[in-house]
């Protein structure tokens, strides 16, 4: 009994110490290009950390947040843009739009199971790409720029440095690992397990699985939607290509699957792993490698799969109970 | 008497042109074991699963503790006081034990420390605390049926419906499930089992209600029961002389 309340001890003291670490970092690291690829690393693994509660705990695997990120980026964009409301309401706005179209969208859905629901996710994220990529509004297919008015945290722009980008996708990731560290030991995280595991189980035991997948569906769309809206202000320029494309949805799904699916820890360790690879292949390979990057996705499912179906973080303890802490 | 816990009135299940169940009326009064018997495909399973509220039936109402339960989804089922087990034992594989049995103290629990409080004490009247930690996925089948009780119990029921939870037992595993059986009757809960094998159920329910081709063929002591020639004709008459 007691174990348990140490295990989630260590982890949070873990979380603590590598947060402080990962705050530190950049007074050692100065090359702007390495920085960049640390603010991307930590918005992919909050955002993995997202897609986590639904597809990891609830085991609803999504190949569709893109459209959730994209929402984030737009309404954000827009609002600014159009209306000049500050991007922290965007973001705010973004989070609540998407996690009630994540409703709607899950009220038809969640009646499919398996991979008809995978399905489903990939085509509505598809459907959304089409509407912004046409609609002129929205900037249709040019998109939207972002005009530069100073550097302020009220406007969330920085143009001479990328470190407040940093700390806030810093904040970001610490947030999205604490709501789940906070809800894997509550009902709902109760919930999602059951319904992943078994769903006529769970329903026997007086869970309702439509509304436990309901509540994890709004809690993911609404921290992905985040996840968007900082990234718009942090490229400055966002178009239905660069926010809402299949991608995306493979991008917040990798990390989780790399690292240990429906695990409080795999998100962040497979995107520590997979996104500066990404980056650095990019960038040796340069333009004319475009794809290489999407080889070594496929090559890191198909590995992954085949060796470690719980993902990384299964090569450190078979067993998540542990043994030695007790007593 | 005072009102049965459990009524069925006249239960139909048609599955396209098959009949499973066809006007089963029956009724189990608060503190009974009470077992459902009968041949392969006479219907058990599906009456168990109407009651449970997999699906609901074509025709007839199901009562429970006084109210009209015909259409409530299995999950308002089991917060009025129905709980069960699965024939083909479906455990939370990769979650722990304590937490197989966490998800189904929280109906009761708001906290999670007084859900965990409930959970341990399950365990430990189903016999099964020192597996608490273990994967059930690691479960040896006796300890997964186990786990399938225990399960239905934190959900503090009124009524435990088990599905063939002593068939394929050892018959050492059988006799502690049977002891297991009558100590949850003991905290005042009825049973309804449905069961294949006759030599177990027989001492061990009150009352016996006996399904034939989808209808309700016999219903009674469980000595009489096995002596009536409809059933002995119907199910037990090879069974029963072999194992005699």
């Amino acid at each position: 009994m007691d174990s348990f309340t140490q295990r989630r001890r260590r982890d949070l003291i873990l979380a603590a110490a590598l947060a402080v670490i990962a705050a530190c970092v950049p007074f050692f690291v100065k090359d702007v290009y390495v920085q960049n690829i640390m603010v991307l690393t930590l918005m992919y693994a909050a955002l993995s950390q997202a897609w986590n509660i639904l597809g990891g705990y609830c085991g609803q695997i999504s190949l569709g947040h893109a459209l959730y990120f994209g929402l984030g980026a737009y309404t954000t964009a827009l609002l600014f843009t159009k209306f000049g409301v500050l991007p922290w309401f965007g973001m705010l706005g973004g989070g609540v739009i998407s996690a009630l179209i994540a409703l709607a969208l899950g009220y038809p859905t969640f009646r499919l199971r398996g991979h008809y629901f995978v399905i489903a996710t990939i085509v509505i994220a598809e459907i959304g790409f089409l509407l912004f990529h046409n609609w002129d509004y929205a900037g249709a297919a040019l998109g939207i720029d972002i005009p530069v008015r100073g550097d302020s945290w009220a406007k969330f722009q920085f143009t001479r440095s990328k470190l407040p980008f940093y700390y806030f996708a810093l904040v970001f990731c610490c947030v999205a690992w604490f709501i789940t560290w906070w809800l894997e030991d509550s009902k709902w995280g109760f919930w999602w397990r059951a319904v992943k595991d078994n769903p006529d189980a769970a329903e026997s035991l007086g869970v309702v699985v439509f509304n436990s997948k309901m509540g994890a569906a709004a809690v993911s769309a609404f921290l992905t939607a985040i996840g968007g809206a900082f990234y718009a202000q942090f490229v400055s320029y966002i178009d239905p290509e660069s926010v809402m494309t299949f991608q995306f949805s493979l991008l917040m799904a990798l990390p989780a699957v790399l690292g240990g699916i429906g695990t409080l820890w795999g998100p962040v360790l497979g995107a520590v792993i997979l996104i500066p690879m990404t980056e650095l292949t990019r960038s040796f390979i340069g333009g004319s490698g475009r794809g290489v990057d999407l080889i070594l996705y496929g090559a890191v499912i198909v590995v992954i799969s085949l060796a470690r179906p719980d993902g990384l973080l299964g090569l450190f303890s078979r067993r998540p109970a542990s043994k030695g802490v007790s007593q | 008497m005072s009102a049965p816990l459990l009524e069925t009135r006249g239960v139909w299940q048609r599955f396209g042109g098959l009949i499973a169940n066809s006007d089963v009326s029956i009724s189990v009064a608060a503190g009974e074991i009470v077992g459902l018997i009968g041949p392969n495909g006479a219907g058990k399973s599906t009456l168990f699963n109407l009651i449970a509220g997999v699906l609901p039936p074509t025709q007839g109402t199901i009562w429970f503790d006084g109210k009209d339960v015909t259409r409530l989804p299995a999950a308002e089922r089991c917060a009025l006081g129905i709980a069960r087990t699965f024939q083909v034992v479906k455990s939370f594989e990769t979650m722990t034990v304590i937490d197989n049995v966490i998800v189904g103290a929280l109906i009761r629990n708001d906290k999670m420390r007084d859900a965990r409080r409930k959970a341990h004490e399950v365990l430990e009247f189903c016999g099964l605390a020192p597996r608490a930690d273990k994967l059930a996925r690691d479960l040896i089948p006796s300890e997964k049926r186990r786990l399938e009780v225990a399960r239905a119990l934190a959900t503090e029921p009124k009524l435990l419906m088990l599905d063939e939870c002593l068939t394929g037992l050892t018959p050492l595993e059988a006799q502690s499930g049977v002891a297991l059986v009558r100590k949850v009757r003991e905290t005042g809960v009825t049973v309804l089992m449905v069961e294949h094998v006759m030599e177990i159920v027989m001492p061990l329910v009150d009352r016996a209600i006996v399904l034939n081709l989808g209808k309700k063929l016999v219903e009674g002591k469980p000595t009489d029961v096995v002596r009536h020639p409809e059933v002995i004709s119907a199910y037990l008459g090879d069974r029963h002389a072999v194992g005699a």
